[in-house]
């Protein structure tokens, strides 16, 4: 019966798509919400940006835009940045893209009762758009700073059509400026309203079809928790454009997305080759596969370094983590080379900040990484003022402004990361042969944001996403984020100029110059320790080429994969 | 009857009513932290302008609750708010609030909607359902004619099948993931035996193929995961209804049956069955809420969608739209299972009555 039925699937007519595994179904489509990372992928093939990220380079290239914007500086605060979108660029009615499209892209990131949380905050730093009235395709923008990373941050979001969302061009009457000005409490406006409705009954998040995209993928079938079906255009714009550049690329004419939530079975269906491309693999299952002999005559293995460093927190608002020798003490307990062993099998590399190794320019190799030196650890604690009690049970006090201090404490973490809890172990165990107790507190993953944001925590253990692009750390290290996205409470004068002249920097030399310095005062004061930067682990058919592994998100170029001449028979 | 049946459904609505109540309030409690999920990631290094500043960010957290509907009090009666009254003093909070909202949707048929995708709750669980329910369906009733067959053949012979008694009990330890990974790695492994497809409904039963296909496709896809639900619910079913036989086996009117001359196989059939099921008709009121929730572990390991998906995914991004809507579907097949039960406990047992 079975081998029938394996015999039906072998007739099947359709034409062969890539099929990638995804854990997750992105679950809302929405270009302005980008709900999270499978959702921002499966927008980027219905959607274009005016510049994209060049998986060969690891930098922003022009994608919608014909190149990387003119830089011009007014006065010692702003910034012009002017583009010029491609000529060829046209949505999927006909019609071109225009300059009139970005500025309405814009202005809807600041329209009342849509989902612009995220892109409302992120893009607040372009403050107008200047049309050129010579050329419909040319704008220029001004930003409210000089820093060199908004040149690139400004191209980064999906460009939408006015002509559907608002055909009369009634949102033109409103300045981008005055938009952003416009307080919460402000009385609703006909037109913002009538174009919100327009945008909300597109729903782009569900039926992303309705609304017209520019990019090279339509989305033919989506099926919840199942997979999602895309198709090549058969005419897209980009097919004219010569030469073509690495961002628009788009060579596979069909992918298909499953989502299969189990690893194990992902992993089957891999060495089944009914999935062709498995990211993001757990490093346990990766090594196994590369090494049985079964696997490694049908995939291809892939590892590259990612930007997601794993991050042991202090709440420094704790009278005993209030100071940096305390914390440096405890940084001593954690043996980050034996769990990079131990867990990730020696794969990842290990930092001394939240800076990537990988990254040459920026990372400040005149630094150590914290060794794993408990004896080192008791020694700094004495220095911090701490005392041993008489007895095993007594742990360290010291008698602080406020009266006498205990040292024990209470990390977080969440509970499904099997890597938080060994390190987390591992650092309990290291802090007990010092006489220091930890209570482990494995959290649910909802109820651990919220931890971190009321403070209830003395350490956590956390992975922070990061990218090569963007090193603005004001929203969770500087003083003025306290209370918002800084949840270790910490800030200092000294940390904060630096943040702030990190963010604010016009040069990428003069940027690289503060990131060192910036490195080094937080291994002095410790208000976290970055540990390692995790490896990405990418597993796919044989027969696939060209699949540009990268260190960015989601791992490789889905849009630029193709197949090599004679494809193998896959088992 | 038709009395009784009546006051038994009204019981049944209102503690449904209340169960979602129960939950709605509960869990609306805890809104702050749907607002949190809806937040930009504070893990991502990234931000560019960034919220930076406590003020901001409470301005954003005002936005997305504003946009999810939580911006108006909770109940009719709250002990926070206005600004004038010190904190702790109850006061009226008017129709205007989330519950009224909630129960007057619900009056006309509507769950609400997603706070993640912000499609309708309704349509969204009808969809899992209907791939929950073929599944559920097929595996309980599977598990019950078997558990009605094998224990009809373990009380004939009580002191033996001691192999197969031993492999039920076995297997009444194991958890359902392990079986249903077992059944994976045994049987859709290229290492083993890949007799079976290893995730999923395959998309092509969706595609263009023709009927003729679409049928044993689908069936071939649904055979692991039906076996691995089936063996879970089995020796829980067939080791309690063994027992219960046994011991009506044992009683004066099984003797006086068999000393009629009856042979073994129609003793239990006529006489004792009828008898031995009442604890196991129990069983069966815990079996069909299951059939509605769906079973998130086989799901996971399948890939297959469904409501225990659905819910636990809804759970974890504190999705309160669905997570009500599946509490209220679930309770009301919990609480029809156990009115269901109970007729059926009349009828098996007139001595109840």
């Amino acid at each position: 019966m079975a081998l029938l039925l394996q015999g039906c699937t072998t007739k099947r007519p359709t034409e062969r798509a890539l099929k990638i595994r995804w854990a997750h179904d992105p679950e809302n489509l929405d270009p302005l919400a980008l709900a999270n990372q499978t959702a921002i992928d499966a927008l980027y093939l219905l959607n274009c940006s005016l510049l994209q990220a060049d998986f060969t380079t690891n930098r922003f290239a022009p994608a919608l835009a014909e190149a990387l914007p003119s830089v011009r500086f007014l006065g010692d605060s702003l910034m012009q940045l002017q583009y010029t979108i491609r000529p060829e660029a046209t949505w999927d009615t006909g019609r071109p893209v225009l300059a009139t499209d970005v500025a309405f892209t814009l202005k809807l990131m600041f329209c009342p009762g849509l989902p612009t949380e995220a892109p409302s905050s992120q893009y607040r730093f372009i403050r107008e758009i200047l049309l050129d009235p010579r050329n419909p395709r040319r704008f220029t923008f001004v930003c409210t700073s000089q820093a060199v990373e908004y040149v690139q941050a400004s191209g980064d979001f999906f460009v939408l059509p006015e002509a559907v969302l608002d055909p009369r061009g009634a949102m033109r009457r409103f300045t981008l400026a005055e938009l952003q000005r416009r307080p919460a409490t402000a009385a609703p406006n006909a037109v913002l309203q009538a174009v919100a409705r327009r945008y909300t009954a597109a729903t782009p998040g569900q039926t992303p079809a309705r609304l017209p995209g520019c990019g090279p993928y339509q989305l033919v079938k989506w099926e919840k928790d199942r997979y999602l079906r895309f198709r090549r255009k058969p005419h897209w714009w980009a097919d004219r454009v010569r030469p073509r550049p690495f961002t628009l690329q788009a060579r596979p004419a069909r992918l298909d997305y499953v989502i299969v939530p189990d690893a194990a079975t992902a992993s089957l269906a891999l060495q089944r080759g009914d999935i062709d491309v498995f990211p993001q693999m757990p490093t346990r299952e990766f090594t196994r596969l590369r090494q049985a002999s079964t696997t490694r005559s049908n995939l291809n293995f892939y590892a590259t370094a990612s930007y997601d460093v794993v991050t042991v927190g202090f709440n420094t608002r704790h009278p005993a983590l209030s100071d940096a020798l305390t914390r440096q003490a405890l940084a001593h307990c954690i043996d980050a080379a034996g769990i990079l062993k131990g867990t990730e099998l020696g794969q990842g590399q290990r930092t001394v900040g939240l800076v990537s190794p990988t990254d040459r320019l920026n990372y400040n190799d005149s630094l150590a990484p914290v060794p794993f030196d408990p004896a080192g650890a008791a020694a700094l604690l004495r220095r911090a003022g701490w005392q041993r009690g008489a007895a095993a049970a007594d742990g360290w006090q010291r008698n602080g402004a406020h009266g006498p201090q205990q040292l024990r404490l209470v990390m977080r973490y969440r509970a499904d990361e099997q890597l938080f809890a060994t390190i987390a172990l591992q650092f309990q165990a290291a802090a007990a042969s010092i006489g220091v107790p930890v209570s482990l507190q494995p959290t649910e993953s909802g109820a651990f944001s919220m931890a971190l944001r009321s403070g209830e925590f003395d350490m956590y253990v956390r992975a922070l996403r990061g990218n090569p692009f963007m090193f603005n750390f004001t929203s969770f290290l500087h003083s003025q984020a306290i209370g918002a996205g800084n949840t270790l409470g910490y800030g200092s004068p000294r940390s904060d100029q630096l943040i702030e002249a990190i963010a604010a920097a016009s040069t990428v030399q003069r940027r690289a110059q503060l990131l060192r310095q910036f490195q080094a005062l937080m291994q002095q004061e410790m208000p976290l320790l970055p540990l390692f930067f995790l490896s990405n682990h990418i597993a796919a058919q044989k027969r696939l080429v060209d699949l540009h592994p990268t260190s960015l998100k989601p791992g490789f170029a889905a849009m630029a994969i193709g197949e090599a001449a004679a494809p193998s028979t896959s088992p | 009857m038709a009395r009784l049946l009546f006051w038994r459904l009204l019981r049944t609505a209102l503690a449904v009513w209340a169960l979602a109540s129960g939950v709605f309030l509960l869990s609306h409690l805890e809104g702050s932290t749907a607002v949190e999920l809806a937040q930009p990631a504070l893990a991502e290094l990234r931000a560019t302008g960034g919220v930076t500043t406590p003020a901001a960010r409470q301005a954003l957290e005002r936005a997305t609750r504003h946009r999810l509907g939580l911006d108006v009090p909770l109940f009719y009666v709250g002990t926070h708010r206005p600004a004038s009254a010190t904190a702790g003093q109850w006061h009226w909070n008017g129709l205007a609030n989330q519950y009224h909202r909630w129960l007057r949707d619900l009056l006309h048929g509507q769950l609400g909607a997603s706070f993640r995708t912000g499609e309708g709750v309704g349509a969204r669980l009808q969809q899992a359902l209907l791939f929950t329910l073929p599944l559920t369906g097929t595996a309980a009733t599977l598990a019950v004619l078997l558990a009605l067959a094998l224990a009809q053949y373990l009380a004939g012979r009580p002191r033996g099948h001691g192999l197969l008694r031993g492999a039920l009990v076995g297997l009444q330890a194991l958890p359902l993931f392990v079986i249903a990974l077992g059944l994976l790695l045994l049987f859709a492994n290229p290492e083993t035996l890949a007799w079976f497809p290893s995730y999923g409904l395959e998309q092509a039963t969706d595609a263009e193929l023709d009927a003729g296909y679409q049928l044993p496709l689908y069936l071939w896809h649904m055979t692991l995961p039906v076996i691995a639900l089936t063996l879970s619910a089995l020796p829980e079913l067939t080791l309690q209804l063994t027992a219960a036989l046994e011991a009506e086996l044992g009683t004066d009117y099984a003797t006086t049956a068999r000393a009629k001359g009856l042979a073994e196989r129609a003793v239990i059939r006529h006489h004792a069955l009828r008898n031995a099921l009442l604890p196991s008709l129990a069983q069966l009121a815990e079996l069909l809420p299951a059939l509605v929730a769906g079973a998130v572990v086989v799901e996971v390991a399948f890939a297959l969608p469904g409501m225990g998906r659905l819910l636990a995914e809804a759970a974890a991004a504190r999705d309160f739209p669905v997570l009500v809507g599946g509490v209220l579907l679930v309770g009301a097949a919990r609480l029809l299972a156990l009115l269901i039960t109970d007729f059926l406990s009349l009828w098996a047992d007139p001595r109840i009555r």
